[in-house]
Order: structure tokens, then C-alpha cells, then sequence
């Protein structure tokens, strides 16, 4: 007689056996890429215009901020237009992660219910389609700052390990976002609201320097602020990041992602049940 | 996690398929059906409870061996459908042991699809790839099941548009084309129009195998009595009887007083 293949049993409050949890992950990572495909083109984003859309969007986004801050601030430049512009875009690929990731799994209710499969497929799939609407938006911001005139430098390069972070913070909050979904469905109705706070508590229409020392504590209980900060300095500035920066935003990525994480595989089993 | 691609191993008549022990399922369920945190915190300090617990399966013990064709019957809310998920992998167990010996393939009650916004196309792709099967698998097989399903131009379109007849019948076409060691039909028989009832009657027919299980949810005896060679009964999450198609079925409808009346046997 054979080993079973597979084994049932119950399960107390825990995670499930992490090494073959990851390797059925993996060994399915076509479905993520086959599903974020698909829903890209459900979006119309194979198409000319789709694209285009997925940049014009940002882009007018930033024009109407920009100006906000002109007739508010009563300053602007082309300092100001590349920080907002730039911060934007990386708010972006976060929020698009968060407003995609929510749904994910009760989206995914007929499948869940029908096949067993690594349940986290479904949130990472969703920070793979916000990552894809990035890229075109970080190509327009190249253009847009050699346009602008903006100061080159190897310095520049900082931003691969803070997008890196970036997407290690977006993966966890979708994570995270969408198992608080499956208890609360009305969780995605103050999605925006959290987004529009965030975007505004963030150093995007602000330069973080430029903060009242009073509001100082931003910087700390925000987890997007040292990684926007980083990001503006190295892509905007074309400087080093503070070391404390980074590190902060690292910090709040794998925090998050741990905790989605755990959350996630401890009740996923639950999830069937649930929807 | 089942994985269609694991096994490439032979399986011989005899040789255990599933095997069920002491199958406890308890779930706790929320009452509101869309559960919210408004709803939550409206109940705050009003101490309503939210969830309700339901005892699903209680004390099964069920082994099933390759070239057996199990059908289960079972009132409503008798834990048909859990005892099938439960052996998916779907809802992990409360109590008990599930052991499965080969790659299995569901037809449960929902049918296939992921994405009703997606074409059938897509959805017969993603579901085949969530259950793990590889690109390559699902092409081999793709035009058979698109054959299968009859469903023509309408594949490329979006589900949301199919009738519930369309959506059945692409459902059982995947479940019964990616030849399974074990295949869990949930009530899909009697979907369908007239025509494709008896040819997925007669494709059930045709999966009997030496070297496969089958395991049946399904209302309809007459079909039972002719397609199974073992039947279990539950009833309210226990396993009352099982054994010989004939005798078990009979002792079902005597339960259910109804005799062999025509209205329940007919159903193919």
C-alpha cells in the first residue's frame, strides 16, 4: 500500500505546514500569472487605450494636485511637480494593491468553494496586477523627469530596493485586507476613505522636510512615510536615503507582511465556511 | 493541497482510494449572510450572537477502493456535501482522519467558474490552474471539453451570459475529461436538458474503471441503482447504512416513506 497522497486532518487556531504551503504556492504561480492577465484584460488593458488610460490616469491625477498645491501653497516648480508626480505613482501601486486585494478573496467564492488550492493566490494575485499598472506609470516618470530636468545620479538606483519594499508592504496589506474582508464585508466601503487619509497624512502633496515639527509624529505612526520620503529622495532628487528611512520602511513591509501573513494562513482554512 | 499532476501511479482494484475515519465536521457559521463590522458593532453589548454552530458530520467512517462506484444519498442537510468537501480538501476536518490515495477531481455543487465577468474560456484555465494542473494539462484537454459541453461560440463568452443549463454542462465536461483516480460528482447529474443528461449519464458510465473511484451525490435512485455498486446513506451527519445499491436505497425510501413512487425514481 502506498502513502495517501494527501491528509486531512483538524486543524486547531495555527498555521498550516509552512514548507508545503509555499511549495504548492509556487508549483501554481502560473495561475497567478494566467489570472492577473486575465483580469487585466477584463480591465481593457490589452488595449491601446486601456494603457494609455492606465497612464493619463496618474498623470491628470497629478496635474489636478498639482494644482491644488499651486493655488494653495502658492508655490511650484519643477521640484515640487517630480516629488508629487513621483510619490504619486508609488501611492499608487500601493492602493491599487489595497482597492484590488479586499475583494480577492470573496471574489474568488466559486472557486474556493470548489477546489482546494492555496487560498493566498488569490491576494497576490492582486498586488501583481497593481505592480504591472506600475511599471508603465515609472516609464512615463522617466520621461517626465529628464522633461522636467531633473538631476541624474547613480543615487538613482536606491529606488530598485524601495520599490522592492514597496511591494513587500502592498503584498502584506492586500494579504492582510483581504482576510479582514471575509468577517466585514463592509470593509471595502471605507477603503477610500483610508486611502484618501493615507494619501494625505503621506509626504506626496508635502515634501517631508517641509513638515510643522509638531505634526512630526507622522513619521512615525505613518508606515508609508519613511518609504515615500526615501523614494522622493532617490528618484526625485537623485540622493541617498537616509539609512533610518529605509530601515524604517523595511520595518513596517515585513511587520505587515508577517502579520497578513499569519493572520491569512491561520483562519484561511475557514475560509470556505465563510463565504 | 490536492494537486491534479501528483500521481502518476497505478491503482488496482481493491487498493483503498479514500479513507475516511471518525469524520467529525462542525462548523460555525455566520447568521447574516453578508457579514459586516456596521452589523458588529450595532450588536455591541446587545450580546445577539453572530455565528450558529451546525454539526455537519458527526462519527464517519467510510473507505472507498478503486473500482468502486460509491453513490451517497442522504436527506437535505444530511452532510452529503460536506462529507465531498471534506474529501476535496475544501473544509478541513473538526475531528477524524481523511486519507485520499490519488489525485481527485470535484464536480460539486457550484460547478466550474471563477470569474462569471470572464469568458468560459478563462475560467476553465484559472480553475484548472488553482487546481494545479499545469498550462500544458489543461490545453490537451481543452477541445475535448469544449466538445464535450457543446457549448460552440459561447466558450469565448462571458459567463455571466450562459444559461444555468450552459454553466452545468461546461462544469461536468471538466470534471470528467481530466481523468481522475477519484471523481466527486455533487448533484450534477440532472442538470442539463434531456439530451446532455444522458450523455453525461452515459460518460459516468463510461468512467467506471478498474482503476478509478467514483463517488456520487445524487437524488435520483434510478440512476443509483443502475450505475453504483455500493451506496451510503446519511442521514443528519451519521452514516446510517451502507452496502448493496438495492437494499440500501430501498431501506432509504421506505425511511422516507414514500415507496417507489415514480416522482423520485424517474429522475433520468
Amino acid at each position: 500500500m502506498s502513502a495517501p497522497l494527501q491528509v486531512y486532518e483538524p486543524f486547531r487556531a495555527g498555521l498550516p505546514p509552512l514548507r508545503k504551503y509555499w511549495r504548492s504556492l509556487w508549483s501554481r504561480r502560473t495561475f497567478i500569472a494566467e489570472y492577473s492577465r486575465s483580469e487585466l484584460r477584463e480591465q481593457h488593458f490589452d488595449s491601446i487605450f486601456g494603457q494609455l488610460w492606465l497612464i493619463l490616469n496618474p498623470l491628470l491625477l497629478s496635474g489636478v494636485y498639482f494644482l491644488l498645491i499651486v493655488i494653495i501653497g502658492g508655490s511650484g516648480g519643477a521640484l515640487r511637480y517630480g516629488h508629487l508626480t513621483a510619490s504619486l505613482f508609488l501611492f499608487y501601486l500601493i492602493s491599487n494593491s489595497l482597492s484590488g486585494g479586499v475583494k480577492s478573496v470573496t471574489a474568488g467564492q466559486r472557486l474556493i468553494l470548489n477546489t482546494a488550492f492555496p487560498r493566498m493566490m488569490l491576494p497576490v494575485s492582486a498586488t501583481v496586477i497593481a505592480f504591472f499598472k506600475f511599471i508603465p506609470t515609472l516609464l512615463v516618470f522617466m520621461i517626465m523627469r529628464t522633461v522636467l530636468g531633473l538631476p541624474f545620479g547613480w543615487e538613482m538606483l536606491w529606488s530598485i530596493p524601495i520599490i522592492l519594499i514597496a511591494l513587500i508592504f502592498a503584498l502584506g496589506v492586500a494579504i492582510l485586507i483581504s482576510t479582514i474582508n471575509v468577517y466585514f464585508r463592509d470593509i471595502a466601503s471605507f477603503l477610500p476613505y483610508l486611502i484618501r487619509t493615507l494619501l494625505y497624512l503621506s509626504p506626496i502633496l508635502y515634501e517631508a522636510s517641509a513638515l510643522k515639527p509638531e505634526l512630526r509624529i507622522l513619521e512615525h505612526i505613518n508606515p508609508l512615510f519613511a518609504l515615500l520620503d526615501s523614494w522622493s529622495k532617490a528618484i526625485v532628487h537623485a540622493q541617498t536615503p537616509e539609512l533610518s528611512s529605509m530601515l524604517a520602511a523595511s520595518g513596517w513591509a515585513v511587520g505587515v507582511l508577517l502579520i497578513g501573513t499569519y493572520f491569512f494562513l491561520s483562519r484561511e482554512r475557514e475560509f470556505a465556511v465563510r463565504l | 493541497m490536492s494537486s491534479l499532476s501528483a500521481s502518476n501511479t497505478q491503482h488496482k482494484t481493491g487498493d483503498l482510494a479514500v479513507s475516511v475515519q471518525n469524520l467529525g465536521l462542525t462548523y460555525t457559521t455566520a447568521i447574516d449572510r453578508r457579514p459586516t463590522l456596521k452589523a458588529r458593532v450595532k450588536s455591541l453589548g446587545r450580546g445577539t450572537k453572530q455565528t450558529r454552530i451546525v454539526q455537519a458530520l458527526d462519527d464517519v467512517n467510510l473507505d472507498v477502493t478503486y473500482g468502486q462506484v460509491l453513490g451517497v444519498i442522504g436527506t437535505n442537510g444530511a452532510g452529503k456535501s460536506s462529507l465531498m468537501r471534506t474529501i476535496a480538501g475544501i473544509i478541513p476536518p473538526t475531528q477524524g482522519r481523511i486519507e485520499v490515495f490519488g489525485k481527485v477531481s470535484t464536480l460539486l455543487a457550484l460547478g466550474v467558474g471563477f470569474n462569471p465577468a470572464m469568458s468560459g474560456r478563462a475560467n476553465v484555465q484559472l480553475g484548472g490552474l488553482a487546481a494545479g494542473m499545469t498550462r500544458k494539462e489543461i490545453e490537451e484537454h481543452f477541445d475535448e471539453i469544449h466538445e464535450f459541453s457543446e457549448l460552440g461560440d459561447a466558450i469565448d463568452a462571458p459567463m455571466r451570459t450562459y444559461s444555468s443549463g450552459m454553466y452545468a454542462r461546461l462544469a461536468f465536461s471538466v470534471a470528467a475529461t481530466v481523468q481522475p483516480d477519484i471523481l466527486i460528482v455533487d448533484e450534477a447529474l440532472s442538470t442539463g436538458d434531456a439530451h446532455f443528461k444522458e450523455k453525461s449519464f452515459n460518460k459516468i458510465k463510461e468512467l467506471r474503471s478498474e482503476d478509478r473511484a467514483l463517488i456520487l451525490v445524487s437524488h435520483a435512485m434510478a440512476t443509483l441503482r443502475e450505475i453504483c455498486n455500493d451506496v451510503a446513506w446519511l442521514h443528519k451527519g451519521k452514516l446510517v447504512s451502507r452496502g448493496n445499491p438495492d437494499q440500501v436505497i430501498d431501506a432509504y425510501q421506505d425511511f422516507l416513506h414514500l415507496g417507489k413512487s415514480s416522482v423520485i425514481d424517474e429522475d433520468l
